[in-house]
């Protein structure tokens, strides 16, 4: 009965050391396969985000401003790309690497704060437009529709913050031939339940 | 009898007199005051001036919905913020300048709480007088690389005027019809195209 006691808790403390063993050799394998995809066949792209084509659908200029400087600011929060550049940078012609991000706005409701405040459920701005990353010579890589809208509270502007942070997320969660994402084989989710048309 | 007739007849020829003058200083301040509105502050070209304004987007280094003065010395439009000037651009740089029109609710945060915790549905009625309406200043400028940068900025309602007339003078090109555009009535529009 006491040699017995010894013996099962050294069983136990081996089973615990091999599993313990196994499991870091496991891991530190996935890191060295990682680390191997990310750092040899995924390529760090750069992006170009062009000025928001309204087309016809008299969009102020202000909108589109709004919509051009915060899709600068949140492609620049999501890291994915090496350089986040406006359009007309001269810096454009150096990078091996680039994207050009191509914005058109689809549909437009425009919407009013009073109303907002005083009916909640009528007066949302709402846009929608069709975003498209294109390499150099032409090929469009990701092809999305994305929308933004503001419902509740906050200025008309605030539609253009929440577009930006949506057409960051949809890049960010995409993947395209040669970017690091598709290299790691790491799961796409394309862009979430909104209507989407495919990459050509 | 006779004494106190002659004392109710001044009594009511000043009370007419006092009536006359009074209408008289209410009809003066009211069209001092229409003549204020109606000449509001004129800029000279090539003066330079300053507004307050609030900046929403668009300049660098700069907060968004950050309040501050925004003024032109020397070919250099400024934002500053007490006193400090917190970004600048070059007016030479300035590709565009557009104006809008929008309407915002007042009072921020705590009258929006307020109208929410009122009974009855009472923050709505607030809500339909408590608004107001500003002009949108809209600048296209590049930067030293060529890069387009755009920024906004919210401004008294009739200021977003001179300023843009300012820079036209300066030499800033200005195109027509942002009023047309931001003034549209609520309408859903879409490509068919697509």
């Amino acid at each position: 009965m006491t040699t017995s006691k010894p013996n099962w808790i050294f069983c136990v403390a081996a089973s615990i050391t091999i599993a313990v063993a196994f499991s870091g050799r496991l891991a530190g394998q996935t890191a060295a396969v990682e680390s191997s995809a990310g750092g040899g066949s995924g390529t760090e792209w750069s992006v170009q985000v062009k000025r928001i084509d309204s087309g016809d659908l008299g969009l102020a200029h202000s909108f589109q401003v709004a919509i051009y400087e915060n899709l600068l600011e949140e492609l620049t929060k999501t890291k994915r790309f090496k350089q986040v550049l406006r359009e007309g940078d001269g810096k454009a012609g150096e990078l091996p690497n680039l994207l050009i991000l191509k914005t058109t706005v689809v549909k437009y409701t425009r919407g009013s704060e009073t109303q907002r405040a005083v009916t909640t459920v009528s007066g949302a701005t709402k846009l929608t437009v069709q975003s498209q990353l294109i390499t150099r010579d032409g090929k469009i890589v990701l092809d999305r529709t994305v929308q933004g809208n503001v419902r509740f509270f906050g200025s008309n502007l605030r539609a253009t913050h929440n577009l930006a942070r949506n057409i960051a997320k949809v890049i960010t969660q995409s993947a395209w031939p040669g970017s690091e994402r598709l290299a790691r084989n790491s799961p796409v989710n394309p862009d979430r339940g909104r209507h989407t048309s495919p990459a050509s | 009898m006779n004494r106190f007739l002659v004392v109710r007849k001044g009594q009511r020829r000043f009370f007419v007199r006092r009536v006359l003058i009074d209408v008289c200083a209410l009809w003066l301040s009211a069209s001092v005051a229409a003549l204020a509105q109606s000449t509001a502050p004129a800029l000279k070209a090539n003066q330079p001036f300053s507004i307050r304004a609030t900046h929403v987007v668009g300049l660098p280094n700069t907060k968004s919905n950050c309040k501050g003065t925004l003024s032109t010395q020397d070919n250099v439009l400024r934002f500053q913020q007490s006193g400090k000037t917190i970004a600048q651009v070059d007016i030479a740089s300035v590709r565009d300048v557009f104006l809008g029109e929008e309407e915002m609710q007042v009072g921020g945060l705590p009258m929006k709480i307020g109208k929410t915790a009122a009974p009855y549905g009472g923050g709505r009625v607030v809500s339909l007088f408590a608004h107001k309406k500003y002009d949108t200043l809209t600048l296209e400028f590049v930067d030293s690389n060529g890069g387009l940068h755009g920024a906004i900025f919210q401004v008294t309602k009739g200021q977003g005027e001179l300023v843009k007339n300012e820079l036209v003078a300066r030499g800033v090109s200005s195109r027509s019809g942002e009023d047309q555009l931001t003034k549209q009535s609520t309408s859903e529009v879409a490509y068919d195209d697509k």
